[in-house]
């Protein structure tokens, strides 16, 4: 297993302009872009690391935050390892509306066990001086709604970003060896299922 | 008999079997019932029939139909037993097999089961209509399995013991498309055209679903479809190349016809069905070459004035500017003709008139919102959001732009201003991400708040459906756009299919804001220029698209790219692209479609070309754009004008 390659796929939701394209450009490049384009439609960018390791490839989608474009970024949250909720803490509305990026997320991605799912909080922006949500908020937030491990970041000054994607990788992998276990169980369950349903109906 | 007389055969094989032991595990264990299958049409209807060779007795029929008074009721038969008999086949049949078949009643009063009717028993007819999936297996020799729609239940497997199954393929092939299922070399999906183009495409733009729910189109049979106009042919020639070597002594010419048409070069032609398509061979021809020339100058465009300012010969001053675009100098006169701000045959005295007017009434919506007080603001979410949003995105539009660079540079403040007073013009709409990449260009070529701002709406009025809470202009473009794919690189489109990427979802950005994030600035200018003039069709932007694609499939195919591949290379393609190398080649695939003989009806409708029947469009070289009426932008005309796949989205 360590010395196998694994793609995991992550995904930065929130509002638009709290700085998803920021961070994962940040993350991979290591460049940041103050007048970078707000995003149009869904992009990703792939990036290799070890961790505790595990080699790894990041796959990290980044989408457009408008409300509108709903229907157009959802269908690519299936299939994703972990989802970064990202806020600007100089953005309140960020803040609130974090609830509802993490429900849309459960919908559409098809999460089997939410409750088990690795988000990620991201607080974004720290570098600006005028907050308008304190750590505390942010950190009591996390953890009434899943214990959500919770980054103040800045993409513009670095801080933080690669932390918070180690960490991001680090809940799926250990995610990862517990549901290994249980795979054998599963795949005969599979098997079953439809014959145990034929036999109960007649 | 009266239904004997509108009974016609259209195919017909005797010895195939069916084999009761393994459909019921019932009495019949040793026994095979051998019988007749038939493609019949009657009353206009194409049904698929099955007799036992014994029994002749029409009364005796199974009907599967939706409609038919079926005198027996096949009904969903489970048990061990039927399991057991399934595992000697190969697993996957498990859960097709699942559904068996047993009498329930016989309701025209003959219940005696003597041994006739216990053979009649297994015969059955279906309406072709209701077939949905067929499952071709071999096993020493090729057994199908029919899977018919959800109300019907499905008849046994059939088994040609002595051959026949492909010709009985083919003929089926002849009143319906069948494709293979993707992954599954086995499965064989059935639609009637109009069903299939509306079921793919409703699943296409399912708002849970656009797109690429991966595993949702692999096993969604319905969507698989969208492919089948150009597969089946392939799947026919691969699938029984190897089932059936028997059957293979076939007459030459009609192998060359199959592999004629696995060859790309199709045309989908209409039939008289609306939205029924269906692929047959023909030529697109050789792409003509074209030549582009110099932007029009200030000259050129001073001889297309009279001494009042009217613009005269009109077609002919739209023409250059479509072949050349124009000189910078001209581009803030000459923009608000095109965009409609000014009427082309208006004088300069009308147009200051004009200009009044429209100076009056932006600055009354402007001080709309300049007067909304922070207080009212924070009772108006809409408002506010909308404030948010704008404020966020013009500090990150064309921040590289000289026009928009640097801090409080006085650029970012009038586009600021012209989308919030746009918020006042169409509140409605509001302010969606993409309209500031849409005014940015408009606001640097007119460097005038008044000007840009009603330029810009008209723009919006073409743009507009992009933007609506549905993205109905999206949706219709990247059916059109795949519509057009199709005709022009049927291979291509079905590696796009087999990809999971037929719906073109990396294109969003190139229609969402018209290639404005794909071009350079200055190359932005000229393809809208261009555009503008409505020449050489309607949609030319989706051409533009076909050009820029006929340009990357040899890419996309050659390293084999995935779905994410696809999406990574488009996006990549950013700032790559050369603006006068694409327009000549799309201006050349117009061309090369328009000499098209008998163009497929839904093609000449995206394209503007002899628009079907009633209601008539205006041509759309005279088209003016019109403010304030969405309803009437060239993109709305196209979705009421085109083919059969448009109801599934307007409902």
């Amino acid at each position: 297993m360590t010395t196998k390659t694994s793609l995991l796929k992550v995904i930065l939701l929130g509002d638009g302009g709290v700085g998803k394209s920021s961070i994962m450009n940040r993350y991979v490049t290591n460049k940041f872009d103050a007048h970078l384009f707000h995003t149009i439609g869904v992009e990703f960018l792939n990036k290799e690391l070890e961790v505790d390791a595990h080699q790894v490839t990041l796959q990290i989608w980044d989408t457009a935050g408008q409300e509108r474009f709903r229907s157009l970024r959802t269908p690519f949250y299936r299939g994703s390892d972990c989802c970064l909720l990202t806020f600007s803490v100089d953005d309140s509305q960020s803040f609130l509306n974090l609830g509802n990026w993490k429900k849309e997320f459960i919908y559409y991605a098809d999460v089997k066990e939410p409750e088990k799912f690795p988000f990620v909080v991201l607080g974004n922006k720290v570098d600006v001086t005028e907050r308008q949500v304190s750590t505390e908020e942010a950190q009591q937030w996390c953890q009434e709604n899943g214990n959500f491990p919770y980054y103040e970041t800045s993409a513009k000054d670095a801080t933080n970003v690669a932390v918070a994607f180690d960490e991001a990788v680090r809940r799926v992998l250990a995610l990862e060896e517990r549901t290994d276990h249980l795979i054998p169980t599963d795949t005969v369950k599979l098997h079953r299922k439809p014959r145990s349903a034929i036999s109960c109906c007649s | 008999m009266a239904a004997d007389s509108v009974l016609k055969v259209l195919f017909e094989l005797d010895g195939v079997f069916i084999h009761p032991s393994s459909e019921e595990g019932g009495s019949e264990q040793d026994s095979l019932i051998s019988g007749c299958l038939r493609i019949v049409d009657k009353d206009a209807d194409v049904l698929v029939e099955y007799r036992p060779l014994e029994d002749s007795d029409p009364s005796n029929m199974l009907c599967a139909g939706k409609d038919s008074s079926s005198v027996m009721e096949w009904d969903q038969c489970s048990g061990e037993k039927l399991l057991e008999t399934q595992q000697s086949y190969e697993t996957e049949w498990d859960m097709i097999n699942a559904v068996s078949f047993k009498r329930r009643s016989v309701t025209n009063g003959e219940g005696s089961l003597n041994h006739s009717s216990e053979r009649s028993r297994w015969a059955f007819s279906f309406s072709l209509s209701d077939l949905r999936c067929i499952r071709v297996k071999e096993q020493g020799w090729s057994f199908l399995l029919l899977q018919l729609s959800e109300s019907c239940r499905s008849p046994p497997a059939l088994h040609f013991h002595q051959g026949g199954s492909r010709d009985f393929l083919e003929s089926l092939r002849r009143f319906a498309v069948i494709s293979q299922a993707a992954g599954e070399e086995v499965c064989l999906m059935v639609s009637s055209p109009n069903r299939a183009l509306s079921q793919s495409f409703e699943n296409l733009l399912d708002e849970n679903n656009f797109g690429l729910a991966n595993q949702k189109f692999r096993n969604d049979p319905y969507v698989t479809t969208l492919g089948g106009f150009s597969k089946v042919t392939n799947y026919i020639f691969d699938a029984f190349r190897g089932a059936e070597e028997q059957q293979q002594r076939r007459p030459p010419e009609e192998v060359a016809d199959l592999l004629g048409e696995v060859i790309p070069g199709l045309e989908i032609n209409q039939q008289e069905e609306p939205g029924f398509e269906v692929i047959t061979r023909m030529d697109l021809g050789v792409r003509p070459p074209v030549s582009r020339r110099d932007p029009v100058s200030s000259e050129e465009w001073s001889r297309h004035q009279d001494a009042e300012g009217r613009m005269i010969n009109v077609p002919l001053l739209k023409q250059i500017i479509f072949k050349g675009g124009l000189c910078h100098a001209k581009r803030k006169e000459a923009w608000k003709f095109l965009l409609g701000f000014f009427p082309w045959e208006s004088t300069v005295e009308e147009r200051k008139v004009l200009h009044r007017a429209k100076t009056d009434e932006y600055f009354r919506m402007k001080l709309q919102w300049k007067s909304v007080s922070e207080q009212q603001e924070g009772r108006n979410s809409k408002l506010r959001d909308c404030r948010s949003l704008i404020e966020k995105d013009v500090n990150r539009t064309d921040r590289t732009n000289r026009f928009y660079e640097g801090l409080d540079n006085p650029g970012l403040v009038l586009l600021h201003d012209i989308l919030m007073t746009y918020c006042m013009y169409d509140f409605d709409l509001g302010y969606v991400q993409g309209m500031s990449d849409l005014l940015s260009p408009v606001l640097y070529v007119m460097e005038n708040e008044v000007d840009a701002f009603w330029c810009f709406v008209s723009f919006m009025d073409q743009m507009h459906q992009n933007f609506e809470e549905q993205m109905q202009g999206m949706k219709t473009q990247l059916i059109q756009l795949s519509t057009l794919l199709r005709l022009l690189d049927l291979s291509f489109w079905n590696y796009l299919e087999a990809q999971d990427s037929g719906y073109l979802y990396f294109c969003f950005r190139w229609l969402l804001i018209r290639f404005k994030r794909e071009l350079s600035f200055q190359d932005v200018l000229r393809l809208w220029e261009v555009m503008w003039t409505g020449l050489p069709c309607q949609n030319f932007h989706l051409l533009l698209c076909c050009a820029i694609l006929d340009s990357e499939k040899q890419k996309i195919m050659e390293e084999n790219y995935g779905f994410n591949e696809i999406l990574k290379h488009i996006n990549e393609l950013s700032m790559k692209l050369e603006i006068e190398e694409i327009l000549q080649k799309a201006e050349g695939i117009g061309l090369q479609i328009k000499s098209c003989k008998d163009l497929p009806a839904s093609i000449s409708s995206i394209l503007g070309w002899d628009p079907p029947a009633p209601p008539p469009a205006p041509p759309p070289a005279l088209r003016t754009p019109q403010r304030g009426a969405a309803c009437s932008s060239p993109l709305s005309r196209d979705s009421s004008a085109q083919n059969g796949c448009s109801p599934a989205f307007i409902s």
